[in-house]
């Protein structure tokens, strides 16, 4: 069997506050495998989102191991995290985080740009037209609705054809129909260009899509099964 | 509209304390208290004047002859009404010190006086000995500037004219220093009668004598003068007394002072700037809470009211806080500036200027804040749902409009009337208001050329620069509030940039391209052939022009007091210099009217300068007195000629025909233009053939102008600092103000995959587009003010100065990329997780 692309061994996250420290994931394994959709599932506060910024680089683990396409994120700084993800990851937020200042066209095209691509404004225009927003490329995301932004924020993520596609409730903010949508062109475009995707939701319909849904309670994996299960 | 209601929600808003009015209340503060410190000095040196006045003169009134000494009817009213009378004798001259290996000369402002002096005060000696000692026999004290030129020192003998003094003491401060106004030469004093022999004061020799008078406890100045004026006044005695003792010096004081406070009101623009982008970002950030409010039903009205009254509050504490830095600053600071000064000054709490400066900030502030407070009828509870940065603001309503403009005009008006110079401040209104008006337009300018710069084929795969150019032209960004804020700093700064180096150009190296090398005073008519026969002998020569020379009064046009006629013309003040001739001289251009006849010898007739007859209201037919050695002559004008006072050659005002002097003493002066290697040898032997002329160094005189000038601009600049220090406190506001949205920038950046080389060459390079467009608009509006000024106030050429443009655009560029890169750390610093969970 190929080694998994996403490895986390016994990782741990202890973030401090005003109040103190508070530890958020709790020595928790688990393993991804090259091309599987997963499903992360929890309560609120189970440490879904957290897990994902761990396997992202977005944040940083306080102990244990967090290995993606068998480099080690947690023994590199943040450039070199930056760079990483630059060549192989895209994350996808529940809020977008679009840049305010730049328009659609601007904002998908800068990650190609970071990793040196020369077509970089063609590409991200022609995965505008793949999201269906060929007629919004020069506006600014304050010119859009969400369910708009949130399609920029998904060509944004996978222009640079990330080995791994990483989505924090893509669809927490968006109606239903827009939800429903943003749904279909994760989904195809992980199957387009066969990223491997982390899904973190609390719709059950979405993680039914899954290879595999891993539920989270109090910062511990709870339980692992076949979507299908 | 219920205003309890308003005051309610304004006090409870405020509970949330000043963060985010650290900015508005400095920019207020700053600028009141700039004007109010300028205000309070100005005042402290008028009361100081007024109350050292007889100090200053020198007596309670004294009364000024030119050419001569009092006759005995003058000197016994003098005694008459007088208890004390002293005399003091003032003209220009060479000190000349005689070594074997070479002989030093340098030009003295003497003052001869008798054994009363000083009436009032005392004179500072070092040593310290008192002045009637120092003054004993054949000696003299001499300011220390001299003597060191001269490489005198106490106990040295040095010349004046043929005859040898010993330098006693070197003169470190008279108390009547301030009085005399500009001189080009530091002081010598002697005893009167110890010039005896010195071949100094002839007949047609300039000198003005002054008699000083303690007059009685009980004395009415008014009178006394009316009684001068109606007694002598046909003899040339001109009346001064301790009202107003230094009249140069007072005017003086209220120019720079009223300039001053001009300079701090741009100051107070450029704060108000960042008033209002504060209160701008202020309610940015109140967006969910006015929504709510109206959702609750709170009418437009009431949460304008219930904004202003906070913006007001605050507004009246950054103007309280504004007022005591202006008011304590000159307290504290008054023994250095007094040292700087050379009259005395009051420095006490004034009521007068704080009040002005407390007026002015809240005429700003209003000014400033009703446009963004006119944005929270904008807001609709739909803002709630929509992320970052909106839509362009629209224009407020007619209302506030009109209230905007009116505050404008209100402010206007008020620094027209208040400063006392209403021309020059609506002059300084108008290049404010353009300045502002010009680097909107260049804001603008630079955000359009910002976005289609960012789409430009060229700068794809520049990532950082096409990040920061679609930053800055982007909606959302502070490009407006940074062109204006630190662009109208600059522009201050760039125009008297402009105009200084511009004046000194002028000064220092075009002046002496066409100006001669020596003015030589005082040559007597007897010594006027030898004179002649030395210099246009010399092949060092180019040019030689030679006029007799008489000083006078104009008394009267048409018969009538001439004040009352021209009003208070520079040529009426003081006596000026007349010549005569019986044919035009040399390239004289007649601009109407014709010369007299060579043989002309009917009533006098007289020639005059054109543009002053013309600001004077003169025509030809006038009738023109003028004083001259206590002789009253009449002439008629019969001619108006160009006189060109800017080659600093010579140029007489008034010229008569030669009958009409015949027979009053006079001496002749004389330009030499010369080679600067023939000049040297030239001073020596016309020094030595006759050592009662004056010759003035030209180049020495156009160093001295420019002191004078670097002195003024100093101060100048200082003002225009405090603008451009408000500047950079509203350029910091905004860099503080978009750290929360850098912070967020970042963490996207880094996210998609960006290293923080990349992401701090981005924020640097927006900072620097932002610096140099402030710094490049700034030397625009810089160069049209020095081009308006040079052109119509100083009648002069101007010429772009690209160093002080370069400083400026290097200055705007250090300045933008100092406060941006301050707030780019944090954004650098922080884990992107940290910051994205934050907003979801």
């Amino acid at each position: 069997m190929a080694d998994p692309i996403l490895s986390l061994t016994d990782v741990t996250l202890t973030l401090k506050g005003n109040a103190g420290a508070v530890e958020i994931l709790h020595g928790i394994s688990l393993d991804v495998n090259q091309g599987e959709t997963l499903g992360l599932i929890g309560p609120s506060g189970s440490g879904k989102s957290s897990l994902l910024m761990l396997m992202g680089g977005l944040e940083r683990a306080t102990g244990g191991k967090v290995l993606a396409l068998g480099q080690d994120l947690t023994a590199m700084n943040e450039d070199a995290l930056a760079r990483f993800r630059r060549n192989h990851m895209g994350v996808v937020f529940q809020s977008f985080h679009l840049i305010p200042t730049m328009t659609a066209l601007e904002n998908v095209a800068t990650p190609l740009e970071l990793a040196g691509a020369p077509d970089a404004f063609d590409r991200a225009e022609d995965e505008l037209r793949a999201v269906g927003l060929g007629t919004r490329i020069d506006h600014y995301p304050s010119q859009m609705s969400g369910g708009e932004q949130q399609r920029v924020a998904l060509a944004r993520a996978a222009a640079p054809r990330p080995d791994i596609l990483l989505a924090d409730e893509p669809t927490g903010n968006l109606d239903g129909a827009n939800g429903e949508a943003i749904m279909e062109l994760l989904f195809g475009l992980r199957d387009k260009h066969g990223s491997t995707l982390v899904l973190v939701t609390h719709a059950p319909e979405l993680a039914a899509r899954c290879d595999r849904v891993v539920r989270l309670s109090d910062g511990r994996v709870e339980a692992q099964a076949k979507a299908a299960e | 509209m219920n205003m309890r209601v308003a005051a309610r929600i304004a006090r409870r808003e405020l509970r949330g304390g000043l963060r985010g009015f650290r900015v508005f209340l400095a920019c207020l503060a700053l600028g009141v208290a700039a004007i109010a410190a300028v205000g309070s000095v100005r005042v402290s040196i008028e009361d100081g004047l007024k109350a050292n006045g007889a100090v200053i003169l020198g007596g309670d009134a004294q009364v000024t002859f030119t050419y001569r000494f009092a006759e005995p009817a003058e000197r016994a009213w003098m005694n008459g009404i007088a208890d004390q009378v002293s005399e003091v004798v003032d003209f220009r001259s060479m000190a000349v010190v005689e070594r074997a290996e070479a002989t030093e000369r340098a030009l003295t402002q003497v003052k001869g006086v008798d054994d009363l002096y000083p009436l009032y005060g005392s004179v500072m000696l070092a040593p310290d000995l008192p002045i009637a000692q120092a003054l004993a026999g054949d000696q003299a004290v001499m300011a220390r500037v001299l003597a060191d030129r001269l490489g005198l020192s106490v106990g040295d003998q040095f010349k004046l004219g043929v005859k040898a003094f010993t330098l006693s003491a070197i003169l470190e401060r008279a108390p009547d220093d301030a009085g005399g106004g500009f001189s080009l030469g530091p002081p010598t004093i002697v005893r009167t009668d110890a010039l005896d022999g010195a071949g100094l004061i002839e007949p047609g020799t300039l000198f003005d004598t002054h008699y000083r008078m303690i007059l009685p406890a009980n004395a009415d100045l008014v009178a006394l003068e009316a009684e001068a004026k109606d007694k002598f006044s046909d003899t040339g005695m001109r009346w001064r007394d301790s009202r107003n003792a230094a009249p140069g010096m007072t005017r003086f004081v209220e120019r720079i002072g009223a300039f001053l406070v001009l300079v701090g009101l741009a100051g107070l623009a450029v704060g108000g700037v960042g008033v209002s982008a504060a209160v701008r970002a202020y309610l940015d950030g109140k967006t969910a809470v006015i929504a709510t409010l109206k959702t609750l039903g709170a009418e437009g009205r009431t949460i304008f009211t219930a904004y202003l009254m906070q913006v007001g509050a605050l507004a009246g504490l950054g103007i309280v806080i504004g007022l005591a830095i202006g008011a304590l600053a000159p307290l504290i600071l008054g023994p250095v500036i007094e040292a700087q000064l050379p009259v005395p000054a009051d420095f006490a709490f004034h009521a007068g200027p704080l009040a002005e400066a407390a007026l002015y900030g809240v005429l700003t502030a209003l000014l400033f804040t009703l446009w963004p407070l006119a944005r929270t009828g904008e807001v609709r509870a739909a803002a709630l749902f929509r992320d970052a940065a909106g839509p362009e603001r629209a224009m407020p309503g007619a209302t506030v409009l009109i209230a905007i403009v009116a505050l404008a005009v209100a402010l206007i008006g008020a620094a027209a009337v208040l400063s006392g110079v209403p021309k020059l401040a609506l002059s300084a209104a108008g290049g404010i208001i353009g300045a502002l008006f010009l680097l909107v337009l260049a804001a603008r300018a630079v955000r359009w050329l910002a976005r289609r710069g960012a789409r430009a084929k060229a700068v794809r795969g520049h990532t950082a620069l096409r990040l920061a150019l679609g930053a800055v032209g982007g909606p959302g960004g502070e490009a407006t509030s940074v062109v204006l804020s630190l662009g109208l700093g600059l522009s201050v700064l760039a125009a008297v940039g402009q105009i200084d180096a511009n004046l000194k150009s002028a000064i220092a190296e075009e002046l002496p391209s066409v100006a001669p090398s020596y003015f030589v005073v005082d040559i007597q008519p007897d010594q006027l052939p030898g004179y002649l026969d030395r210099v246009e002998n010399d092949p060092g020569v180019s040019k030689v022009q030679v006029a007799p020379m008489l000083r006078g009064v104009i008394t009267q046009i048409n018969g009538k007091p001439a004040a009352e006629v021209a009003g208070p013309h520079w040529v009426l003040r003081g006596d000026r210099g007349v010549t005569y001739s019986a044919t035009p001289p040399e390239d004289t251009v007649i601009t109407e009217g014709e010369w007299w006849p060579e043989d002309y010898a009917g009533p006098p007739v007289m020639s005059f300068a054109d543009e002053e007859a013309r600001e004077m209201g003169l025509k030809l037919g006038d009738d023109v007195t003028v004083n001259i050695l206590g002789r009253e002559v009449t002439a008629k004008i019969t001619s108006f000629r160009v006189v060109d006072f800017s080659t600093a050659g010579i140029g007489f005002v008034l010229s008569m025909n030669p009958a009409a002097l015949r027979g009053a003493p006079h001496s002749a002066i004389s330009t030499i233009y010369a080679d600067e290697a023939a000049e040297a040898a030239l001073l020596r032997d016309l020094a030595s053939a006759y050592p009662n002329i004056t010759a003035i160094r030209v180049r020495d005189a156009i160093d001295r102008v420019s002191e004078v000038l670097t002195g003024l601009a100093a101060a100048i600049t200082y003002g225009a600092m405090a603008t451009l220090v408000t500047g950079l406190f509203v350029l910091i506001g905004a860099a503080a103000a978009g750290e929360r949205a850098r912070v967020f920038e970042a963490a996207v950046l880094k996210t998609i995959g960006a290293v923080r080389g990349q992401v701090l060459t981005y924020f640097a390079l927006r900072s620097a587009i932002l610096g140099a467009a402030a710094g490049v608009v700034a030397v625009l509006t810089g160069a049209i003010a020095g081009w308006a000024v040079m052109t119509f106030v100083m009648e002069g050429t101007y010429r772009f100065e690209p160093m002080s443009a370069l400083f400026i655009i290097s200055g705007g560029i250090f300045a933008t990329l100092i406060a941006g890169l301050a707030f780019a750390l944090r954004p650098l610093g922080n884990r992107p997780a940290q910051v994205l969970r934050a907003r979801e």
